[in-house]
């Protein structure tokens, strides 16, 4: 059994869910009376993959809210009680997902392996990274070329680069082959580590790197405040949005800049789930992050393992290995709007 | 799945830290706030006690295994009352018993009334609910003598909370209206007397908000057992929560 570990994306989100749920109590509530509320099982579903394989799985809705981030503690318990919730239900494999695996990795919860009286294992629970990495690299190889990008001689900016997701794209992009990897991130130590261990890469600047740019993937939310002067930046430009919340269409809108969410899988078939409505998917039927979609796919495969776990693990064979299984169990990376390309948009303006 | 944050938004943990260690034992101000919880504890567990064995008059075939329960319970008093002497602490029963006194009514009106659902409910569900998530909070920010001592005591209070799931269970379709009602009456009553220790409680380094948020999984995982669903469930927690 696969478990999905999500939140809402506002506070004011979380109460219509609540009330569209029927836990009208809930919705009712205010801030304080959530930060008290334990996490909730809402939703259980049965997937089917191509392979006619059939699995079951349960979301788990933390009860978390944006809101909460700087009230540490509350957000910390979260994070931990949702992560019991679904051990308590033997769910084999669950993935955190939005702000939940920030919190446990930017937290350290590793060290908060008790929570009362159960001992989370952390077999149990995944990042997603893997597959999330791995899907943005396909959005990147697959919308370059319907955007007449070369990548052999393309600039890929990566920003938030030293990351968990940023220095796996990395070394997939350059095993895959470019031009140059621009390399953006706030702390310039991990920076330089990971230009070294590249053997390759040039250290910008965002402001820098931005005009230089062919592609770039965004897998760090967004500066609050961040301005982008959308004339500097390249025509066509291709932006992944890969980052939480992804807000960067509204940052970054101009002609020939084109913004894909970055991360985003759509299944082969309708789920039948009440769930990705809340994560404000465009067809919340099929689409969902690529981190959800990993534990299916690690409960579809059988590898009831934490697959993707601690920082800067992720490889290069297990972005191959998960990204075979999301072909064969029916999950596509999310691709630019038809309505980028009037020689696919259906219907005249 | 990110792991760069917005600088404004920046989770640093360092920063952080739980409120650092353990709390001064020897502090006037520790001992002045423990002589309150710790008399709410023993007393706590002798109401226990009491209710187990008067619980045990209302169902007479159970009076043997209820009365074991209660014979722990006493165990448990006699432990915490330890606690107290170890740190030179005369816990402030006066206090204590006013502290329980609008539950011990109700427990004692439906006791009256042959109210069985009732009272299990108030004593094994909520008050052993609260007890165990009480404990667990406490334990990592409690002296190195009483945390031996509840940790001790946390295994037990697991078999009392089964207990009141297993009758509660094999009897749902007949008392749901009951159970219902008795939450209504009942639950309110625990969020008003956590809020009536929450200074206190801090001064232990526990945080009303932890308490009450261990108490609602713990509160929510009995009555899923039960076999509430988590709809009803949140209806019902929700007097605890906005009541």
């Amino acid at each position: 059994m696969f478990g999905l570990i999500g939140h809402s994306t506002s506070f004011e989100e979380a109460r219509r869910t609540a009330r569209s749920l029927g836990y009208e109590e809930y919705a009712d509530g205010d801030l304080d009376m959530w930060c008290a509320a334990p996490p909730q099982l809402v939703e259980r579903v049965e997937v089917t993959s191509p392979t006619g394989k059939t699995i079951q799985g349960a979301y788990i809705d933390s009860v978390f809210v944006p809101e909460m981030l700087r009230r540490f503690k509350t957000a910390k318990r979260k994070v931990l009680k949702a992560m019991e919730l679904a051990q308590k239900n033997k769910i084999d494999i669950s993935a955190l997902g939005g702000f939940t695996s920030i919190i446990f990795e930017d937290m350290n919860l590793l060290r908060e392996q008790r929570v009362s009286a159960v001992e989370l294992d952390w077999q149990r629970f995944t990042t997603g990274n893997t597959h999330t990495a791995w899907v943005i690299c396909q959005q990147v190889v697959t919308n370059t070329a319907r955007l007449g990008i070369d990548l052999a001689k393309a600039r890929v900016a990566v920003v938030g680069a030293t990351g968990d997701i940023g220095s796996a794209v990395c070394r997939w992009l350059q095993r895959h082959g470019i031009e140059e990897l621009l390399l953006v991130a706030r702390r310039p130590q991990p920076l330089a580590d990971l230009q070294q261990s590249l053997g390759e890469g040039r250290i910008l600047s965002l402001e820098e790197a931005l005009p230089e740019a062919d592609v770039v993937v965004w897998v760090a939310s967004l500066p609050q405040g961040l301005e982008i002067d959308t004339a500097s930046l390249r025509d066509p430009c291709l932006m992944i949005d890969g980052g939480y919340p992804k807000n960067l269409d509204s940052k970054a809108a101009a002609p020939g800049v084109h913004v894909l969410k970055g991360g985003i899988v759509e299944f082969w078939q309708d789920i039948g789930w009440q769930m990705m409505e809340v994560a404000e998917m465009a067809n919340p039927q099929r689409q969902m992050f690529a981190c959800f979609a990993e534990a299916m796919l690690l409960d579809f495969e059988a590898i009831h393992t934490n697959f993707s776990w601690g920082r800067n693990n992720i490889t290069l064979e297990g972005m191959d290995q998960i990204g075979q299984a999301s072909v064969r169990h029916g999950f596509r990376p999310l691709e630019l709007f038809a309505s980028d390309h009037p020689e696919t948009a259906l219907t005249p303006a | 799945m990110v792991t760069m944050t917005p600088a404004s938004a920046s989770l640093d943990a360092s920063a952080h830290a739980d409120s650092g260690g353990l709390p001064d034992f020897t502090t006037e101000a520790y001992k002045d706030a423990y002589s309150r919880i710790n008399a709410i504890v023993i007393e706590g567990e002798q109401e226990a006690h009491d209710n187990y064995i008067a619980i045990g008059g209302l169902l007479p075939d159970q009076a043997d295994e209820l009365s074991k329960l209660a014979r722990m319970e006493l165990k448990h008093m006699k432990g915490f009352t330890a606690c107290a002497n170890n740190l030179g602490v005369t816990a402030d029963m006066a206090f204590a018993k006013e502290f329980f006194a609008p539950l011990h009514g109700n427990f004692q009106k439906a006791l009256a009334e042959g109210k069985v659902t009732t009272c299990l409910l108030i004593q094994a569900i909520l008050i052993e609910a609260f007890a165990i998530s009480a404990y667990h909070i406490y334990i990592p920010v409690a002296d190195p003598f009483a945390r031996k001592i509840t940790e001790g005591v946390v295994k037990d209070e697991y078999t009392h909370l089964n207990y009141g799931q297993e009758w509660l269970k094999a009897n749902l379709e007949t008392v749901r209206d009951e159970l219902e009602q008795a939450n209504r009456e009942n639950l309110p009553l625990v969020r008003k007397m956590l809020a009536q220790v929450s200074g206190d409680a801090a001064v232990l380094h526990m945080e009303q908000e932890d308490l009450m948020a261990d108490f609602l999984s713990s509160y929510q995982e009995a009555l899923l057992d039960v076999g509430f669903t988590g709809r009803e469930i949140a209806k019902m927690a929700a007097a605890a929560l906005v009541g």
